[in-house]
């Protein structure tokens, strides 16, 4: 201890605080391995929404190519001599839901037209409408998965 | 050819990095007296700690740390809670699924429940300690009363936290405690009906109405318990902290004996002052002239930075690995979905209101209020009454000391354990006499009873060793072993009907 | 210091050693995330390369169903072609209700939200709801469905064997037997499939049809495989086809419950007898809520009710349902049944057909005939032949098919009896009241009763209702003497009848008192006092008047 030395000059070089050392470094570890674990939780494990494959039957008395809107769903099925094919409603520009009219559909957001094969007529939208997967169960009924996509032009008999 | 000043900004670019470190981190490396006071004193997040702390307030034995460990389990509870409220829907037809769904489904989710849960229970657990903490060492004596008032009320906010959450689940076990709670709340009408006043003068009515914002619960009380949970109260604790840390800095940091540097023995850290000291080390000082080091000597004080600094570290990470420990070793209760026509029996509220649940079944009046307000008063007028100075700072000081609280702890204990006795063997005056009126028994209960015996045992204390202190040793250590032994008769030993049992395996099958 | 810095660094590691725990056991350990790495190493390559392991469920905001039972059992999902036989590849069985569109809960119940196996399968502490034992399955039908009319076991016997016995198996296939296959056929059978005739309706005309298959026809099994059918033949086989909806265990278990009398005290869906529970929705309440303490066994559902059957006191102290010495398979079928009895609240729009219209066109869910109705109310205590059923440690309920009683009563007072019951015994009013019977159902009783008994008609002896003008005081001392230890001492009844009894005493006619205590019953304890006895003369039709007019005399005092 040296007397001359006041507490106002650096501490001489004391031997190396392992203890120290390790100690603050594995509280540091501890809260950095914390906080990323703990934000994991934000993202969600499941998405709460009904599943994207659905069965529809088609009523018998609809006209060939008469677009059906299925209740509760984006989608929209036409029937012809070809087949059956599920356009969806959904508009390509920013999510609206589209409405079927004469020409084939309209959306209400931002003014896109669409023909009745999903084509674009009038922008803002840049793709056309998509075709969705779809597979007969027989009897006029099928099943339409929302998240799978096909060429348009694609019919499905049944 | 490059200008000057282009060369100038590609140096400045270059230096970039090192000046920001060196801009965040001003007081430089802190290595001597003066830059380690520096860091505590120039961090926003540090300042509030006092640059030296003196080294009796560093031992463990002086405050084991429960302050900050109550702290600590708060700071969890609050980014647990956080959290939590990402998928928690304060709705009674969603609120239960939705805590399934965090269960089950969400990331990490079980885990951050039952953290939850149980940093939550360490923090009632831990306001408790602490208070017992600062009573046996006195610390509530001047200049700190009001402090003491504050923890008192910060007490009754972790209490209310911890209630305010246990609803949230809607599960049975959420909703019946609830419902017992409200009626506790209400339970002024045991007086004002014997009295005939209840139709002008109804606070009992009107607590549980403000509670449930409806007469039952649902899901009115559940969107207002929400609202005090992650709101009001939360911001009333940390209002109430700040008040506390404040004043303990004022007050002038962990109260300690007046020879509290006799006892310490000599310093053994680097190097003893050899000037005498030409500035002090708090602000404060300036006004009241009382900190450590003022004209004082020899020095008994340490740099907060790295001392203190690695105490509460110690502290909030032994809080935090208590609450993640309990959490992956035991999961939070969730019982069926709440159904108000199915009564949990027995209805039991969460476990630190067991004992005065327990009061209650014999008087509703002197469980929920009476009792409780004689112990917040007792509580209130500690500092006040005890002006004392023998034992300050030391554990159990003051006149009986140790010895005192044994003897106290045994005759509290005695007591609580042979009215309890008396109540559930022979019960109590309703059963000996039927017609008997209910201002009786608020009177005369085993609530009333044993409160007024801890009551004549401390003012023979007081008259024995002369002293307000002891006798609030006494009545302090009387009351705290009562609410223990209270508390574990109604977790372990009340099954359905609230009817005595010695284990839960005799409990009758509904 | 040192103190510090060792408790930092340890409570550190110890929270970091925590913490990857935690981490390790929710993204390695879980249930279901084993299940899926299982899984995927069966799939084929180019299937697996697709599969991404992650949570699935099936999502129907509508009926509050979020079930994630398809996180193990991949294969079910809906629009999954699964891995035939493989243990969590399969796909669902072929059933009517598609899980995508009912969710896998609906049927099967258990704790649909559920990740972990043991939770989600719902045999754990606080879940009202554990998954069903398969054997028990159909009987969530009864959820939803709850109005299925069914007849008793007899008639559905009778039309069972009447399907065989006329070989309408050789084409049609029904419950998994019979029919033919051959290309072309509908639906590669000869016949139609009749096994959900019952749901999709049979067509009046059918046998017609047949007929009119068979002329035309020149070979083939049309030629030589149809037979002409009798109209006995052709109801009951009406009635059984009515009652296939696919779900024939259940309906069996219905059947049963529907020739055992029990809801004679326990009423199901708002008819039937209330000296028992109700029992409409007795499968709602789970384990937790029922009381193990007099049940040997597991603590499951099955196995508290069927020891409530072999034993109902143990395991319901202070119930009054007797013993009723039914066989093991007999409360297997019931407990079967009692499963069913759930009718969970679903959306309007879910109603079957059969709910809508008992609740709303006031349908019933038993066949309406008399022996149906019999079986279903009247046997538990009459006895399936009405023959009187004698319970230990209760007094005996009388034989209401005895000859003797048949011959004297007239259809008045057993069809008053019916609807008022008698006050103050054991036998309920079953009038249109809440939990009754329709006037028109209650002449099927009675006429079904007069079957029991051998179609015995009453015979009129001419004489008014009252003609009884004896004497009352002796009529007394002969009552005290030889009547009132079988019916008590102020005709309260005790081993025998009531006859201070309103409703007995308003319905019956003189003739009718008179002649039951001049020939007895049959079969009970009522002798005849015309004849004479070793313990006794013979009483003379004067001093039989006299207890005729002593009886009546109860008759105003009350």
């Amino acid at each position: 201890m040296s007397e001359a030395r006041s507490r106002l000059d650096p501490e001489p070089l004391p031997r190396r605080d392992a203890l120290g050392l390790f100690a603050r470094w594995s509280a540091f570890a501890t809260s950095i391995f914390a906080t990323l674990g703990l934000l994991k939780l934000v993202k969600p494990g499941v998405l709460p929404s009904p599943s994207k494959r659905f069965r529809v039957t088609l009523p018998e008395s609809l006209a060939p190519g008469e677009p059906f809107v299925v209740p509760g769903r984006p989608v929209v099925l036409v029937r012809d001599a070809a087949g059956v094919c599920a356009v969806s409603r959904v508009c390509t520009h920013l999510g609206c839901i589209v409405q079927p009219n004469a020409s084939g559909f309209e959306c209400p957001c931002h003014g896109s037209r669409f023909a009745a094969d999903g084509s674009v007529l009038k922008g803002p939208a840049p793709k056309p409408l998509r075709w969705l997967a779809l597979s007969s169960l027989g009897g006029g009924t099928f099943v339409i998965d929302e998240s799978a996509s096909v060429a348009p032009g694609t019919k499905v008999k049944g | 050819m490059t200008s000057p000043a282009l060369s100038r900004l590609a140096e400045n670019l270059r230096a970039a990095p090192r000046r920001l470190r060196d801009t965040m981190l001003r007081s430089g490396k802190p290595d001597s007296d003066r830059t380690r006071s520096a860091f505590v004193f120039g961090n926003v997040f540090l300042h509030l700690h006092p640059a030296r702390v003196h080294r009796w307030s560093l031992r463990p034995a002086a405050t084991m740390g429960l302050g900050i460990i109550t702290l600590a389990a708060f700071l969890v509870a609050t980014v647990t809670g956080i959290l939590l409220m990402v998928y928690y829907k304060p709705y009674p037809e969603s609120a239960y699924t939705s805590i399934k769904d965090i269960h089950f489904v969400v990331p990490t989710g079980r885990f951050i429940r039952n953290a939850h849960r149980w940093s939550a229970n360490l923090m009632v657990v831990g306001v408790l300690l602490h208070m017992a903490r600062v009573f046996y060492t006195a610390a509530y004596r001047a200049p700190r009363e009001f402090n003491w008032v504050i923890g008192m009320l910060l007490m009754a906010v972790t209490l209310g936290l911890s209630f305010t959450g246990y609803l949230l689940p809607w599960d049975q076990l959420a909703y019946w405690a609830v419902t017992i709670g409200a009626n506790i709340a209400q339970s002024p009408r045991e007086v004002t009906d014997s009295l005939g006043i209840t139709r002008w003068f109804d606070p009992g009515g009107l607590q549980k109405e403000l509670l449930l914002g409806s007469d039952q619960v649902g899901a009115e009380a559940l969107i207002r318990f929400y609202l005090l949970h992650i709101m009001v109260l939360p911001l009333a604790l940390v209002l109430l902290l700040a008040v506390h840390f404040w004043r303990v800095r004022k007050d002038g940091g962990i109260a300690r004996p007046a020879d509290a540097d006799q006892r310490l023995g000599p310093v053994s850290a680097h190097p003893l002052f050899t000037q005498p000291q030409q500035k002090t080390w708090s602000l404060a000082a300036l006004v009241k002239g009382r900190t450590p080091v003022v004209g004082k000597g020899p020095e008994n004080t340490l740099p907060s930075m790295p001392h203190l600094l690695y105490a509460e570290g110690a502290a909030l990470m032994l809080a935090a690995f208590a609450s993640v420990g309990l959490a992956v070793l035991a999961d939070a209760p969730l019982k069926e979905l709440a159904n108000p026509a199915v009564p949990e029996n027995p209805a039991k509220a969460p476990w630190y209101f067991l004992g005065l649940q327990e009061l209650v079944s014999y008087s509703a009046f002197m469980g929920g209020i009476g009792i409780p307000t004689i112990v917040i008063l007792g509580l209130g007028l500690i500092p006040f009454l005890d002006r004392e100075k023998e034992g300050t700072g030391l554990w159990f000081g003051g006149p009986g000391g140790a010895r005192l609280v044994g003897t106290s702890a045994a005759f509290g204990l005695a007591a609580v354990v042979g009215i309890e006795l008396v109540a559930i063997r022979f019960g109590w005056i309703r059963e000996w006499w039927p017609g008997a009126p209910q201002l009786l028994i608020t009177a005369i209960n085993p609530g009333t009873v044993l409160a007024a015996a801890y009551g004549l045992f401390s003012a023979w204390l007081v008259r024995r060793h002369q002293s307000t202190r002891a006798g609030a040793l006494g009545l302090f250590t009387c009351f705290a072993v009562g609410f223990v032994v209270l508390t574990i008769v109604g977790v372990h030993f009340r099954g359905p009907n609230w009817q005595f049992y010695w284990s839960h395996s005799d409990w009758p099958l509904h | 210091m040192r103190f510090y810095k060792h408790l930092l660094l340890w409570s550190s590691l110890g929270t970091l050693a925590v913490l990857g725990w935690a981490a390790f056991a929710e993204n390695v350990l879980s249930d279901w995330r084993r299940a899926q790495t299982e899984a995927r190493s069966r799939l084929p390559a180019a299937e697996a390369a697709d599969f991404t392991v992650e949570l699935r469920q099936i999502v129907i905001p509508e009926l509050g169903i979020t079930d994630r039972c398809t996180s193990c059992h991949l294969g079910m999902a809906p629009g999954e072609r699964g891995v035939a036989g493989d243990k969590l590849l399969a796909p669902h069985p072929p059933v009517v209700h598609d899980p995508g569109s009912f969710g896998c809960t609906t049927c099967h119940a258990g704790q649909g939200r559920a990740t972990a196996a043991a939770d989600a399968h719902g045999n754990v502490e606080h879940w009202p709801e554990p998954m069903l034992p398969r054997k028990y399955l159909y009987a969530s039908c009864g959820a939803c469905h709850t109005h299925l009319a069914v007849p008793n076991m007899a008639l559905l016997e009778q039309g069972r064997a009447a399907l065989e016995r006329n070989d309408c198996l050789a084409c049609h296939r029904v419950d998994g037997r019979g029919g033919t296959a051959r290309p072309g056929g509908a639906g590669g059978l000869e016949g139609l499939d009749l096994s959900r005739a019952g749901a999709r309706g049979v067509r009046a005309d059918w046998l017609e049809h047949h007929r009119r298959q068979h002329a035309a026809a020149t070979d083939g099994p049309w030629r030589s495989a149809f037979g002409e059918l009798g109209a006995d033949d052709r109801q009951a086989i009406e009635a059984f086809l009515s009652s296939r909806v696919g779900a024939p265990g259940l309906v069996e278990a219905k059947a049963l419950f529907h020739s055992l009398g029990c809801r004679g005290c326990h009423a199901v869906g708002g008819v039937g007898g209330a000296d028992g529970p109700d029992l409409t929705r007795v499968a709602q309440k789970g384990p937790n809520e029922r009381s193990f303490a007099g049940v040997r066994g597991e603590h499951t559902m099955a196995n508290w009710f069927k020891e409530h059957f072999r034993a109902p006191a143990r395991v319901t102290p202070g119930s009054l349902m007797p013993e009723l010495r039914l066989t093991e398979e007999q409360i297997d079928e019931l407990t079967f049944y009692l499963f069913s009895l759930r009718r969970t609240a679903v959306p309007d729009a879910f109603h079957p057909r059969d709910r809508v219209r008992a609740e709303k066109l006031g349908e019933r869910e038993f066949a309406v005939d008399g022996a149906t109705l019999f079986g279903t109310f009247c046997a538990a205590c009459h006895g399936p032949d009405g023959q009187g059923m004698r319970y230990p440690g209760l007094p005996p309920f009388p034989a209401i098919a005895s000859p003797d009683f048949l011959e004297l009563a007239s259809d008045e007072l057993i069809s008053e009896t019916v609807k008022r019951g008698r006050t103050g015994r054991r036998m309920p009013g079953w009038g249109e009241q809440e939990g009754g019977l329709r006037p028109a159902e209650i002449e099927a009783v009675v006429r079904h009763v007069r079957l029991l008994g051998g179609g015995v008609q009453p015979v009129s002896d001419g004489r008014p209702r009252r003609w009884a003008r004896g004497d009352a005081l002796e009529g007394g001392r002969i009552y005290g003497a030889q009547c009132a230890s079988c019916h008590g001492a102020h005709g309260q009844g005790a081993e025998g009848p009531m006859l201070a009894n309103a409703v007995l005493l308003r319905t019956a006619s003189d003739s009718y008192l008179a002649g039951t205590i001049a020939r007895g019953r049959r079969g009970t304890s009522m002798a005849g006092f015309a004849t004479p006895a070793p313990a006794r003369p013979a009483l003379s039709g004067g001093e039989i008047e006299s207890v005729v007019t002593y009886l009546r005399t109860w008759e105003k005092s009350q």
